[in-house]
């Protein structure tokens, strides 16, 4: 696992930031505080859930910095419990107002809503998939995504995001916010020269400091693709950990020079 | 691009017919339907595609992840005890893969979990979101169960859950990143997903007809197949390319034009390199429903004309959903290498919208090359093609 993949951009939602460069700064912005999910026309966005329209926002973002033809990249959605709070509306339908369930609630359940969505919103009849691997699910994510590039040689936007698990479900003190992070990775024959690379997956243990997040954003099952965001905005090198020890240590390498 | 074939060295399935592989042959075999009422209790009427009886225990340290998706599992990886040794001596367990997909994940313990946290303001004692529900929870289950230590995922794109991982281990095994996978999924009944469907007033009351002119919709059902997908073994059947699209159409509505469905069929015959005309036959996503079996049927017609012989299996054994893909799958594979396809239950009459050709009884013949067809909501399309091992 030792062939590299270019990174044509990064994109990120953060909750209460207009962007990552304001998140790192600390320049909060009220206007911000949830997604908008622009990207969707209004009519689906209007159904969209919380967790869609920040996938929405970040992949918007990677797109606007990568230069990447929506209509036409392959896509990788990483969540890893999805829509849970869909799904948590449908049983308060089901258990408590025992009503019929609404059908664009129910159809809007399913784990790859959002990359439904989007690949909707922008015309691609092109690749897409959803996927989930709990705390390793930036590293599976991107694992599926650097396939993609050296098997197909083309770009592909890996997409990870979760928001708040529903309360009911993770008591306690052990819930996380909001947050989606997103890479544009290439093959390396088109990637630009001042844009770093990644080495595919492995296990490390010396590994860059992760991205100083609030504890409740640290416990976000995919703040490890907003760790990678971080060093790749930074121009960072070495290792990024990609699960915070949460999961089973995967972990990618960055490289700022040319292979 | 195009890439050689890959051998799949084991299949097992579990479902409405019979709880291993040799038990759903004999049934579709036989043409006898898996379809009976529902053991859930809900209020309206359908019928369902349940697996029948009690599911074994897991072993005891396994014990706290126990729940039906699970118990599935570990039937299926049962099914596959031999050619799992010979997969496991082949191959180093940090580059054997484990790639499922499932639309329910725990959403049947997550639903009474619920139920009683309405009713008492807490959860049960022993639920646990991570060991229930969550997709980690069935990865940890088969990672332990067989011994595979490389990459894990859950693939969860609804009705196409199960058949993409056959894409994605192909592609992990073509860029030298694994050298084997488990492939597969599972899904459970639910009331959730039994109810939403009725909502969308897709469910028939009566068993499903696909293709049918008197089709009224689709049933549910569960259960599960896993494959085993190396770089070189013994091979039952060969993975030979995986086709993939969406509609960009509508969230869960099928693109009428089916152009979706027929580029996922014609990326499968692209990346395989082999035309059109070598197909022998295709198991059709064919849920039942009105829209999708007239699109699929004429963006199967248009593609490889009107002899080729198509059939539905939802009849048999109910929409498997997540586990849909890479039952069809399977089940594709039983006519590679016994010479037979199942009759298509229920389709006669065969809608006259319906322009492909719908095998109406169990047919015989030499089939050398098939495909299988999952479509899902999110416009999400799958074609897997298989060929006979040579």
């Amino acid at each position: 696992m030792s062939e590299r993949v270019g990174v044509a951009g990064w994109g990120v939602f953060v909750p209460g930031f207009a962007s990552l460069a304001d998140w790192l700064a600390t320049r909060p912005s009220a206007a911000h505080m949830k997604p908008e999910g622009t990207l969707v026309p209004l009519r689906e966005r209007r159904r969209a859930s919380l967790l869609s329209r920040a996938f929405a926002d970040a992949f918007a973002d990677v797109v606007a910095k990568s230069g990447l033809d929506p209509s036409q990249v392959a896509t990788v959605f990483g969540s890893a419990l999805g829509e849970a709070s869909t799904m948590i509306g449908l049983l308060d339908q089901m258990w408590q107002e025992q009503t019929a369930l609404s059908p664009m609630k129910f159809a809007t359940s399913v784990h790859n809503t959002a990359s439904g969505m989007i690949s909707i919103a922008t015309g691609n009849r092109g690749f897409t998939t959803s996927l989930g691997a709990d705390y390793d699910t930036p590293a599976m994510g991107l694992l599926e995504g650097i396939g993609i590039v050296q098997r197909e040689g083309r770009p592909v936007i890996v997409c990870c995001g979760d928001e708040g698990p529903p309360g009911d479900l993770v008591p306690g003190d052990n819930g996380w916010s909001l947050v989606c992070a997103a890479v544009a990775l290439c093959p390396l024959d088109g990637a630009r020269r001042d844009r770093p690379q990644l080495s595919s997956l492995e296990m490390a243990s010396a590994t860059l400091p992760p991205a100083p997040t609030s504890p409740s954003l640290g416990r976000n099952p995919n703040v490890g693709l907003l760790d990678l965001v971080v060093a790749l905005e930074r121009g960072s090198e070495g290792v990024v950990r990609l699960d915070r020890g949460a999961g089973r240590g995967y972990s990618v390498r960055v490289h700022s020079e040319r292979a | 691009m195009t890439s050689p074939p890959l051998p799949i060295t084991g299949f097992a399935l579990c479902n409405a017919l019979g709880r291993t592989r040799g038990a759903v042959r004999d049934a579709l075999y036989d043409g006898r339907c898996g379809l009976s009422p529902s053991p859930i209790e809900l209020p309206f009427e359908t019928v369902v595609g349940a697996v029948r009886g009690d599911l074994p225990e897991l072993p005891a340290a396994l014990a706290p992840w126990s729940t039906r998706t699970a118990r599935i599992a570990a039937l299926l990886l049962d099914d596959l005890r031999a050619p799992l040794e010979a997969l496991r001596g082949r191959w180093r367990p940090g580059r054997i893969a484990v790639l499922l997909g499932t639309s329910t994940a725990g959403a049947d313990v997550t639903e009474n979990a619920y139920r009683h946290f309405l009713a008492h303001g807490a959860l049960p004692r022993d639920y646990d979101l991570f060991r229930h529900h969550s997709y980690g929870a069935i990865l940890h289950v088969v990672r332990v169960l067989s011994g595979a230590e490389g990459p894990a995922w859950v693939t969860s794109t609804a009705c196409t859950s199960s058949a993409k991982p056959l894409a994605s281990a192909k592609r992990l095994i073509d860029a030298g990143m694994i050298d084997a996978a488990i492939v597969g999924g599972i899904d459970t009944l639910c009331r959730m997903t039994l109810q939403g469907f009725r909502s969308l007033e897709a469910l028939s009351p009566e068993p499903a007809r696909p293709f049918s002119a008197e089709r009224r919709g689709l049933n549910i059902g569960e259960g599960g197949a896993f494959l085993l997908v190396e770089r070189e073994g013994d091979p039952m059947a060969l993975l030979e390319a995986v086709g993939e699209s969406s509609d960009a159409h509508h969230i869960s509505a099928p693109d009428p034009a089916g152009i979706g469905a027929r580029l996922a069929m014609e990326r499968a015959l692209l990346q395989a390199g082999v035309p059109a005309s070598s197909l022998d036959h295709v198991n059709a996503h064919g849920t039942g429903t009105r829209l999708n079996d007239v699109s699929e049927a004429a963006a199967i017609e248009a593609l490889f004309g009107r002899d080729v012989p198509v059939v539905s299996t939802k009849g048999y054994t109910g929409h498997l959903l997540g586990a849909a893909g890479a039952t069809e799958a399977a089940i594709a594979i039983l006519a590679l290498r016994e010479g037979w396809i199942p009759a298509s239950l229920g389709a006669l009459p065969v809608d006259p919208k319906v322009t492909a050709r719908i095998a109406t009884e169990r047919t015989h013949g030499s089939f050398r090359r098939v495909l299988s067809n999952s479509f899902a909501f999110g416009g999400n399309n799958v074609s897997v093609l298989l060929g006979a091992a040579r």
